[in-house]
């Protein structure tokens, strides 16, 4: 016969055990089934509003339809997409004003920025890790200069396979559409028979 | 689309044209992210050179003469580095290049211990560089880290470039396979002033270097050729050839002697 005692401090024990275990398991799965470190977490914040949808969202939706690569210039170019210089988002934003007044007044930040020429720190959303290099260019070239359909895509279109649909999203989210691990980068290098060698992407 | 070329890269050093000039060392410490050696590091050994220049004093003053060796990565065919690392973050790759994979490399050492070149160098510090400097970092090329091993890549990161450039150039026109070979090039290479260093494609038939190759392996042994390879009699098949210096008072000497 166990002193009642005794019984009440083993199941405070096992309860303990248990909140520890399934802390442990909930950190795990929320690091498994997110994007790197913890990508659960929401848009940082920019220091002017840029909402994509009012750009390159489509017409119906009440954007501009742009093209990525009208903003993000070096893509079919280079190695980085690149954000474009204050300059560009200007040229259109001395004529163009926001729709209410809050459009303008972001508008006017960049306005003013520009004017008196103070750079805008903008805050990276995606990054990859720093032993891995990608090449945009060589990406969006095989997307769309290839021989099957599947490799004939629009650019716009291209991006979207492993961002997402970011003409929807008024902020750009940290999750990414494809998880980005090394084996999502595979499966495609694989699919495709393009080389797997380490240093295609690691150097 | 991805072209897929058989390459086999390899090097040749002139050592009758190598002048000790260091322009290699430097070059290659600009382009790979080397960090900064100080004094210290050279007396604790620890000092980070991908290639090095070996200076060798020949003859008693006043006839005294003095040798250069630029010692880098021989890439070896047969390489003793690659089977010791027990995660296989060393491994030969298709192309007869010597790979490191900063990312899968756990800090052991073996190979810098079986390394028959002493070429390997290990991260026994974080690298630092100064605040100025830290924006010439090439982009390119990781940072490594503490705890791993890192050695010469014959620039991996140029040839991945290179490969790149001459697909698009293929797609749109603007290149044929010949100009190909002359986007290959190391930082070593390109910054040697007497071009003493020449790198290129083994298998490739017109590269300047096949030649040495083809008359290493044809005649192995009995080669009129300067060409040697360091160490190649203990078997580690090196990619690099090096050219034997002139030497021209000797010459004159036996040609006077019929
Ligand atoms: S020279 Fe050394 S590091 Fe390079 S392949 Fe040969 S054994 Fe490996
Ligand atoms: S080939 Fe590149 S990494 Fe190797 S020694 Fe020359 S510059 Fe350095």
């Amino acid at each position: 016969m166990i002193p009642k005692g005794n019984i009440v401090a083993a199941t405070l024990v096992g309860l303990i055990m248990a909140g520890i275990t399934g802390f442990i398991l909930l950190v795990i799965a929320i690091s498994w089934f997110s994007n790197a470190p913890f990508g659960l977490a929401n848009a940082p914040a920019q220091p002017i509003a840029f909402p994509h949808t009012a750009h390159a969202g489509s017409v119906d939706d009440g954007g501009l339809g742009m093209e990525c690569e009208f903003c993000h210039r070096n893509v079919t170019k280079g190695d980085s997409a690149t954000v474009p210089a204050l300059q560009q988002c200007w040229y259109c934003h001395q004529k163009v004003s926001g729709g209410d007044e809050e459009a303008q007044a972001e508008i006017d930040k960049l306005v003013t920025a520009y004017s008196d020429g103070v750079p805008v720190n903008w805050e990276r959303v995606h990054r990859l890790p720093d032993h891995v290099r990608f090449v945009h260019e060589a990406h969006i070239r095989h997307f769309t200069m290839g021989d099957t359909p599947e490799t004939q895509l629009e650019v716009k279109e291209v991006c979207t396979v492993c961002h997402g649909e970011v003409a929807k999203m008024e902020e750009v989210q940290p999750k990414q559409f494809q998880s980005l691990k090394m084996g999502t980068c595979l499966d495609c290098h694989r699919k495709y028979d393009v080389p797997t060698d380490c240093t295609i992407c690691h150097k | 689309m991805v072209i897929k070329i058989e390459h086999k890269w390899g090097m040749v050093v002139d050592l009758d044209k190598c002048t000790g000039c260091n322009g290699c060392v430097v070059a290659c410490q600009a382009e790979n992210n080397l960090p900064i050696n100080t004094k210290d590091l050279f007396m604790q050994k620890r000092a980070f050179e991908w290639i090095r220049i070996e200076r060798y004093w020949e003859g008693e003053f006043p006839n005294v003469k003095a040798r250069y060796l630029p010692v880098m990565c021989q890439h070896c065919g047969n390489a003793p580095c690659e089977p010791v690392c027990p995660v296989y973050a060393t491994y030969h790759n298709d192309q007869g290049l010597n790979v490191q994979v900063y990312n899968r490399c756990v800090g052991t050492r073996y190979c810098i211990n079986n390394c028959t070149y002493q070429v390997r160098f290990f991260n026994f510090w974080e690298p630092t560089w100064p605040e100025r400097l830290q924006n010439q970092l090439n982009p390119d090329v990781t940072v490594r880290t503490r705890g791993i091993t890192e050695k010469c890549t014959f620039c991996v990161q140029r040839i991945r470039r290179a490969e790149i450039t001459v697909e698009r150039r293929e797609r749109t026109k603007l290149n044929d396979k010949t100009m190909a070979a002359r986007n290959f090039m190391p930082a070593c290479v390109q910054a040697c002033p007497t071009n003493a260093l020449m790198f290129g494609d083994q298998n490739n038939q017109e590269d300047k270097i096949h030649g040495y190759f083809e008359e290493l392996h044809n005649h192995e042994g009995h080669s009129d050729s300067r060409g040697y390879r360091i160490l190649e009699e203990i078997g580690t098949d090196p990619s690099v050839i090096y050219l034997k210096k002139v030497d021209q008072f000797k010459m004159e000497h036996s040609e006077s002697h019929g």
